[in-house]
């Protein structure tokens, strides 16, 4: 396990490599990417532990922090859509840089899903595969959920609390913009989508992906619960073991 | 504000610790401030709730002060241990490992443990039993109800019930058998109050006052703030005198009460309130001193133990 810090002097981002503990001799690598704020801090556990899951199916990992979020350089009022996706870039780079693989399978959780399938879109040729775990399908209905979640909070120029984080006024309009069906024609052909009864997908987005011209991809359902919910008063997410196998099943596959 | 580095570091005997060190870019090697530690909270990782562990560690590094953000083993991203020690002694063994392996790279003789909830908890265990801790900032620390507590509790439940006794005779009896309790005993009346049930235990009261008592007699100086966000344990800012009457916390313990707090300090004027007031204590204490300091407490022995003595500071929360 190493923690340790990578990208630029401007923009320090915080990873954690952990090397792959099965017996295979070449490695594969994956890059996890997390969800934004009160969703990343429940949902950590979850994501250590997929981790683990593929370090034990032969996956180098790198787990990271986006640029003004976890142990990352920058303020959570600094953060904005285009620097995360960046920044996914920036620790596929690291990856490659620093393994023997030419290419890395991409993994994100909820908003991490949602800026994955972004930047697999752009980067192609170093995407192997990605995985999709109850992305983010439609922003505004995202801000919406944000917004019933937390009680009104402190709001001025630089943004507005959202459950103790900064939702500022550039990531509120990105996130205003997101839709991924604009983005379902461009996603690998090894892409797997996974969806928990806690993130409904938006029926646009699901036609989007059925009508691929490069191949229809199906979103599978697998009942289980939310890992970025509070479970029980614990202050973090359930863990749900059948998603993590499914995830590490087919991305060793 | 000095420009803060941080450094992504492994601790423990094992190494499967896993922390960031925050430091002023322009720290001098010979500066003697106390090394801060900051503990989990409950099993969130070490950037804590609302990332205000990360926030906290930057103001104070900013201040001057080296700052250690770890995540004890089992939480975050660290491995667990692989003894078969119980949650809280496996807690306790993580702390000094990593005090070990901060006084074995960095010379790190002077601790302050700062914890919220549950990491309150473990620095007030641990501070006493390990000389190099010399200050402690408990956020919420776990403390017995009182008798003024209950009080306070029924009151507040009186009122937001809209009075469900039905005369203030019957309420006058309420009150006065209530007053007339002691405070340590546990009795089936009081039941029914949804506050933590082992706080309220001879068992664990005892334990407690020990710990507490360890860190007196270590001439640990304290910083105890209490939100009314834990209402279910504690709602009054003096609560912890009352908690533990066989203590003398003397001039080292100062106490604070954030009226309007949830438990996590999430508004920004209560993160900006905690920052000052944290910043305000270490100035106090002489703890922003960056020259070094002999090992010998300098509060005169007369000034200590004088009989439930304690010092006022800040707005009296009523």
């Amino acid at each position: 396990m190493n923690p340790f810090y990578f990208g630029t002097r401007e923009r320090r981002l915080f990873g954690l490599f952990t090397p792959s503990s099965a017996a295979k001799a070449r490695s594969r690598a994956a890059v996890l990417c997390h969800p934004w704020g009160q969703e990343y801090i429940r949902a950590h556990r979850s994501m250590r532990r997929l981790a683990v899951r593929l370090n034990a199916a032969g996956f180098d990992v790198l787990r990271f922090d986006y640029y003004g979020s976890g142990d990352s350089s920058g303020e959570t009022g600094e953060a904005d859509l285009d620097g995360w996706r960046r920044d996914i870039e920036t620790a596929i780079d690291e990856l490659k840089d620093t393994t023997a693989a030419t290419q890395v399978a991409l993994v994100g959780l909820r908003l991490g899903a949602t800026l994955a399938a972004q930047v697999a879109a752009k980067r192609r040729n170093d995407i192997e595969r990605l995985a999709l775990w109850d992305p983010v399908a439609s922003g505004p209905a995202y801000l919406r959920e944000l917004e019933e979640a937390s009680p009104l909070g402190d709001a001025d120029e630089a943004g507005r609390d959202m459950l103790g984080f900064t939702l500022t006024q550039a990531m509120a309009r990105d996130l205003g913009a997101l839709d991924l069906a604009a983005s379902a024609s461009a996603l690998p052909a090894r892409t797997l989508v996974v969806v928990t009864d806690a993130a409904p997908v938006p029926a646009r987005w699901a036609a989007a992906l059925e009508q691929r011209a490069t191949g229809a991809l199906a979103i599978e359902s697998i009942a289980a619960e939310p890992a970025w919910l509070e479970h029980r008063d614990s202050g973090a997410g359930a863990i749900p073991v059948k998603v993590l196998q499914r995830l590490s099943e087919w991305l060793a596959s | 504000m000095m420009q803060v580095k941080e450094q992504a570091i492994l601790l423990g005997a094992r190494k499967s610790l896993v922390g960031v060190i925050a430091q002023a870019a322009t720290r001098a090697d010979a500066d003697e401030r106390p090394t801060i530690v900051i503990l989990n909270s409950g099993i969130i990782h070490r950037i804590g709730p609302n990332r205000m562990g990360v926030a906290l560690a930057r103001v104070l590094a900013a201040a001057g002060h080296v700052v250690l953000r770890f995540d004890l083993s089992g939480i975050g991203d660290s491995d667990a241990r692989t003894d078969s020690l119980q949650p809280l002694d496996a807690a306790l063994a993580d702390i000094k490992e990593a005090l070990d392996a901060l006084e074995a790279a960095r010379g790190v003789r002077r601790v302050i443990l700062l914890g919220l909830c549950s990491g309150a908890d473990h620095a007030a265990i641990y501070g006493g039993s390990d000389p190099r801790v010399v200050g402690l900032v408990l956020l919420d620390p776990a403390i017995p109800p009182t008798r003024r507590y209950r009080l306070r509790y029924w009151m507040w439940r009186m009122r937001w019930l809209g009075g469900r006794l039905s005369s203030p005779r019957s309420t006058a009896r309420l009150v006065s058998r209530l007053l007339r309790r002691d405070a340590a005993d546990v009795d089936d009346e009081a039941q029914d109050i949804p506050m933590t049930p082992s706080l309220d235990s001879r068992e664990v009261r005892d334990f407690l006052e020990q710990a507490y008592r360890r860190a007196i007699d270590s001439r640990l100086q304290m910083l105890a703030v209490f939100t009314a966000g834990r209402g279910d344990r504690h709602n009054y800012r003096t609560q912890m005198l009352e908690a533990f009457p066989n203590l003398r916390f003397g001039e080292r313990l100062q106490l604070e009460y954030f009226d309007d707090s949830d438990h996590v300090f999430t508004s920004r004027a209560n993160r900006a309130r905690l920052t000052e007031l944290l910043l305000g204590w270490i100035a106090r204490t002489g703890f922003s001193d960056a020259r070094e300091r002999s090992g010998v407490s300098d509060v005169p022995a007369d000034r200590l133990g004088e009989a439930g003595a304690h010092v006022v500071r800040g707005p009296v929360a009523e």
